[in-house]
């Protein structure tokens, strides 16, 4: 993207943090921006800010009001929003997830597909035909939502709320397949199980999945 | 120095906090940390020396031994505390004798308490804190809230303590101040305007993550509104489905989905913490200008 982000609405979240948004709808575009920005802002941190912390569709900034007055960081980051990029948008990591779908790991996976009017096996087929990009880590520990599938591929949540669901849970709503990494209650359906473990609490950074990053699904022994 | 600090009884949610784990947002993690940050700071301004992490305890209080010399600041609230039968004073530090028994018994008002020492408690850090998030089962000692039998050890003397702060006084009729949220233009104004207008009662719902109040008839039960996930901070004011506002607190989690209509102000955000059940709260829009200059200091 070798120009300037789209025009972000800057607002206040307290008093002691920016809000930077893309819109208020979660779209591709919005998703990359709001990435683009973080990626910019980690490049160039600006004076007094404490926290950069990329969203769906936001970036959410912490600052220091005795280093920076809001007024002036968010002059900032509208600069920085509106310069041109040098090449590449941002950098991208590959990973590989192997998974378990259907089964006692993945409860909903016949649903989903009757749902899709799919088979099981050309679901999965359309589900890991292609990486999928984290968006974004939030909700819970290292809780990855990855998207966009197609349209032919999008099911609202379930709803009803299932009880925890266990770490290495794949979940499927909304466009999105998302890893979780602790035990949560989830209104998504269930999918499939991995052993992959994105949360270490004793690792800095505890989380190897970026927002950014490509994620391969892969059916385990396939 | 070593010694142990051992739990004889401890009310619901007593745990292990510091100055939190901020800057993890982006991991999916909140930063925890003392409820009321100044409390916990003043406790600490009250020793020669202070480690990094105390103990938050709630209205019911808590009792301990320690095994060891040492010297221990209380602050926060008001509770009734005595060493070995004696009472003492509260909003002070007090110097305890290995086989020293100490107990905190409630008292006139706060949600929250704070015992700060002359050491650190050698729990181990995680992520930069021993702050225990009891949400995700994190830090603190082995993840979760204090009981009795637990045996914390204690380590390295503290740093030199700084300069003395004030005790926060008890919470009075002034309106907790806020800034409007991030949706507060998804609200009819007539709405925006009973959400100034009314007092709302803080209903016994309350814990780390968040301070449920009483809807006061305010927020229609049928709002249903698709939002995006986004960040929270603490003090975010969230109406649920059913018209139930809740004011996010320091266990927050990192993103919500439902729409926050206004955010407490820094400076206010410790006095609103410690307003009991059953008292009333009325909500004062300021603009940024003026949570910055309220906020000059705050912690």
């Amino acid at each position: 993207m070798d120009e300037s982000l789209p025009l972000p609405t800057i607002m206040p979240l307290g008093d002691r943090a920016l809000l930077i948004r893309f819109g208020t709808t979660l779209t591709d575009g919005a998703n990359r921006a709001a990435i683009a920005l973080a990626r910019r802002l980690e490049a160039a941190v600006p004076v007094g800010v404490e926290e950069i912390d990329p969203n769906l569709i936001s970036v959410l900034l912490r600052y220091d009001p005795a280093k920076i007055e809001p007024q002036r960081l968010a002059g900032e980051v509208r600069l920085m929003a509106s310069a041109a990029a040098d090449g590449r948008e941002f950098e991208a990591r590959r990973h590989t997830i192997k998974v378990r779908f259907g089964g006692e790991d993945g409860p909903d996976l016949d649903a989903v597909a009757a749902m899709l009017g799919l088979t099981v096996g050309d679901f999965l087929e359309a589900h890991n035909v292609r990486p999928l990009r984290v968006l974004t880590t939030g909700f819970a520990p290292g809780f990855v939502y990855c998207g966009f599938h197609p349209p032919a591929l999008v099911l609202p949540r379930r709803s009803e709320v299932r009880g925890r669901v266990p770490p290495g849970t794949i979940l499927f709503a909304a466009g999105q397949t998302a890893i979780t990494s602790t035990p949560i209650p989830t209104g998504w359906h269930v999918i499939g199980r991995t052993d992959f473990s994105n949360f270490d609490a004793t690792a800095m950074p505890p989380t190897r999945l970026r927002e950014g990053d490509d994620v391969q699904f892969a059916e385990a022994g396939a | 120095m070593s010694g142990a600090l051992r739990i004889l009884r401890a009310g619901p949610l007593a745990t292990i906090q510091d100055r939190g784990r901020p800057g993890m947002l982006r991991y999916g993690i909140g930063a925890s940390g003392a409820m009321v940050k100044g409390a916990f700071a003043a406790a600490g301004g009250l020793l020669e020396r202070r480690g990094s992490a105390g103990i938050e305890f709630t209205t019911t209080g808590l009792d301990f031994a320690v095994d060891c010399d040492l010297q221990a600041g209380f602050c926060g609230g008001a509770f009734r505390l005595t060493v070995n039968g004696e009472a003492r004073n509260w909003d002070a530090a007090h110097r305890l004798e290995a086989g020293a028994v100490v107990r905190i018994a409630p008292g006139g008002w706060g949600n929250y308490g704070y015992l700060r020492l002359d050491r650190e408690i050698a729990t181990t850090p995680l992520l930069g804190s021993r702050s225990t998030n009891s949400v995700v089962g994190l830090g603190g000692f082995e993840g979760r809230a204090l009981l009795a039998g637990d045996r914390l050890p204690l380590g390295e003397a503290g740093e030199e303590a700084g300069t003395e702060c004030a005790a926060p006084a008890a919470p009075d009729d002034r309106p907790v101040r806020v800034l409007w949220g991030l949706h507060a233009d998804l609200f009819p104004s007539v709405l925006r305007s009973r959400f100034v207008s009314t007092p709302f009662e803080i209903s016994k719902r309350l814990d780390r993550m968040g301070v449920r109040l009483d809807n006061g008839g305010v927020f229609p039960q049928d709002r249903i509104l698709s939002l995006v996930s986004d960040a929270v901070v603490a003090g975010d004011i969230q109406i649920l489905g059913d018209g139930t506002p809740i004011v996010l607190m320091r266990d927050h989690q990192p993103t919500g989905g439902y729409p926050r209509i206004a955010t407490i102000i820094t400076a206010d955000l410790d006095r609103f913490a410690q307003m009991r059940p059953g008292t009333f709260v009325r909500f004062e829009p300021v603009t940024l200008d003026r949570a910055l200059a309220a906020g000059k200091g705050a912690l």
